[in-house]
């Protein structure tokens, strides 16, 4: 008899917050760099001619806004396939999922050209580096993703952006289920998921602080070497 | 069952915007090394517990004002569900390996070169993937003032000074002069450019790689930050 | 589960869904009339239809526009389908043929489905199409039989929605989402209890209307309308 899955537990980034592993060494970039940088890339690349032709302005930014999260979420389960510490179905459930956010970031780079956000730098603290660890922030990672897209799917303008976003959305919904059931989590907690607004889901990436400034490795000082 | 022709039917989804492609898998984790930069000043410890002794103590900067950086050679969960990182440090005695809290370290960067200096034949030869992409002759230690053998890593780049010695660019690594330890800024072994490219290939330094200018800056261009280097 | 049996599913899932599938579709197709629909022209219940508008009639040609009387439509598409859902997994609580996860996945999904189905006849209030009757043979007293159609249905939901997206208007269409993430959950979910891939695909395709009730009438399980 397969014991039964606790009810209606949510797995959340804010209480991984809470759990004090991720802060450990406090935020390290102001706030509203990490998707504000969205807008920005948008607006500087705005006058050039655009590979995403016929998309609006909104659609645009909604595009950068998912995008933000690809990045978050394959860079994730990049590191975590590449450490190689996590194990067993876990290891296949990151190799997987990973392979098909991979091929969600190429394909928004891809229409977005130009006007694409760069990928930022990522310090996931340890939590693409345990089991326990990954398989909760896993977790959190799918379920923040399916709210995400769910909250800009009435924004979009263009129907063929749409049709991309909904086909996404169920996949990051069948992510979330397979990685809550082999955490040990009911799948699916509710009847209806709810959507998070795009201010929400960047306060949640942001509480965590996943998201670093690239350290510093080039100086401008004279050597001091051995010679 | 009434048929969808009563009425005109729905429409068909458009064309998606975004053209997925199959899920894209990694290359094969081969020749992967992972560096990360230090973030909290912490005391690196023979074993992955704070009861450990203390091997080395590790800033969050090195004497050249960047960011310190130590390899990532594994990991542990311990039994409050803190992970350990075993890294490379750069301190005496070289090829010194030590544990510290993943916590004290920034995000890990991966790395597919790695360069390989030879004492004997006196080359350096870059791998990236496995091959090789570059080689060139070098200048080393000589014999009072040997260039220390063993596993290190490339930690930071400086361009924009003022000093012909080192030429247009110069790579600090984690190796540090066996001998030279009071050398100002600890001794450590860079690899940079010369204003003697006579003297190459040779035994002419006081322990740091020398390489012609237009040699050093074909490398800069395919060295990123965290190579692995092996000095034998 | 013994790689044995993950094998007999794998088999009995083409079977499925190609050779009985074919032969089922040639049964007498499950009778959806829309009379109904083409009675009213006012959406009743307008819980999720907030500020539709009134029409005195369908718009002439209805391809693509979007409008509260397509909405209308679509809902009733989709209520079919959570209607057969619903009826499956409760269909499969009564026979107790299931045990363990299986048993549980059913009792917690049927659940959501009744939920989805309340939802979606208080939003199209007596515009609703009747419920249907079901036969769902052997499908819900077999555990391999039930995972392999759970699978199919969830699937079929999600296409279903999917493929409508671009025809519901903007407020039923935040509404919809809230369903369809739900049945991409089930169809996870049951994948990952028998050992089958859960996610395999970097993206889901739509299915047209037409395509759904095509898939709804090779399952056989629609007897008539209620």
């Amino acid at each position: 008899m397969i014991p039964q899955l606790p009810a209606g537990v949510d797995v959340t980034l804010d209480q991984l917050d809470r759990d004090g592993a991720l802060r450990e060494a406090g935020s390290r970039l102001p706030r509203g760099r990490f998707l504000g940088l969205a807008a920005g890339a948008a607006v500087a690349f705005g006058g050039l001619a655009s590979p995403a032709r016929g998309v609006t302005k909104g659609d645009v930014a909604i595009l950068n806004y998912a995008l933000s999260l690809e990045y978050l979420q394959s860079a994730f389960y990049t590191e975590t396939e590449r450490v190689a510490a996590v194990k067993g179905q876990a290891a296949r459930a990151a190799r997987v999922v990973g392979a098909v956010e991979r091929a969600h970031v190429i394909a928004f780079r891809n229409l977005l050209g130009r006007k694409a956000i760069k990928r930022p730098l990522f310090d996931f603290r340890g939590t693409t580096e345990d089991q326990q660890a990954f398989l909760k922030t896993a977790v959190a990672f799918e379920d923040l993703a399916v709210a995400a897209y769910k909250g800009q799917a009435h924004l979009i303008e263009s129907d063929a952006v749409l049709a991309a976003a909904v086909s996404i959305h169920s996949v990051e919904a069948r992510h979330a289920a397979w990685v809550r059931h082999l955490f040990g989590i009911r799948p699916a907690a509710n009847a209806f998921d709810e959507g998070k607004p795009r201010a929400e889901i960047e306060r949640i990436v942001q509480s965590t602080s996943f998201v670093v400034a690239r350290s510093r490795t080039r100086g401008r000082g004279g050597p001091r070497f051995t010679g | 069952m009434a048929s969808p022709s009563a009425s005109p039917a729905l429409a068909a989804s458009p064309a998606p915007a975004l053209r997925i492609g199959q899920p894209v898998r990694l290359r094969a984790a081969r020749y992967l090394t992972h560096w990360a930069p230090v973030v909290r000043s912490v005391a690196a410890r023979s074993a992955p517990t704070v009861t450990a002794p203390t091997v080395a103590r590790l800033t969050t900067q090195t004497p050249e004002q960047t960011a310190n950086l130590v390899l990532a050679l594994g990991r542990t969960t311990d039994a409050k569900g803190r992970v350990w990182t075993r890294v490379r440090l750069p301190v005496l005695p070289n090829n010194t390996i030590g544990w510290v809290p993943r916590a004290a370290l920034g995000g890990l960067s991966a790395v597919r070169t790695r360069l390989v200096v030879d004492l004997e034949r006196l080359t350096a030869t870059l791998y990236r993937g496995g091959r090789r992409v570059f080689r060139a002759p070098v200048g080393v230690g000589r014999s009072q003032w040997p260039t220390p053998r063993g596993e290190f890593y490339i930690r930071n780049r400086l361009s924009s000074y003022r000093s012909p010695f080192y030429g247009p660019i110069a790579f600090g690594t984690s190796a540090r002069s066996a001998v030279l330890t009071d050398w100002p800024a600890g001794g450590f072994v860079g690899i940079h450019g010369t204003n003697r490219p006579e003297l190459l290939p040779g035994r002419v330094s006081h322990g740091c790689i020398r390489m012609r200018n237009p040699d050093i800056l074909r490398l800069a261009r395919q060295l990123p930050i965290g190579t692995p280097l092996t000095i034998r | 589960m013994p790689a044995a049996t993950r094998r007999h599913i794998h088999l009995l899932k083409l079977r499925l869904l190609d050779d009985d599938a074919a032969l089922r579709a040639a049964r007498t197709e499950p009778c959806l009339t829309r009379t109904r629909l083409l009675q009213h022209a006012v959406v009743g219940g307008g819980a999720v239809i907030a500020g539709g508008v009134l029409l005195g009639g369908l718009p002439p040609v209805a391809v693509a526009a979007r409008s509260p009387e397509q909405d209308v439509r679509i809902l009733n598409l989709t209520l079919l389908l959570e209607e057969l859902e619903a009826a499956f997994y409760a269909d499969a609580e009564d026979r107790g043929a299931l045990r363990g996860e299986l048993a549980e996945f059913a009792r917690i999904v049927g659940d959501h489905e009744r939920a989805h189905v309340a939802f979606l006849r208080k939003a199209l209030g007596d515009r609703a199409e009747p419920r249907p009757t079901f036969d769902f043979g052997n499908t819900t007293s077999d555990p391999n039989r039930f995972a392999v159609t759970s699978a199919m249905l969830e699937d079929t939901g999600i296409a279903a929605y999917n493929g409508q997206a671009v025809n519901l208007t903007k407020p039923v269409l935040k509404a919809a989402a809230t369903i369809v993430s739900v049945e991409a959950r089930h169809a996870a979910w049951i994948r990952d209890i028998v050992g089958q891939p859960a996610a395999p695909d970097a993206t889901d395709k739509p299915a047209t209307e037409r395509q759904v009730r095509a898939r709804v009438a090779r399952t056989g399980f629609v007897k008539g309308s209620g």
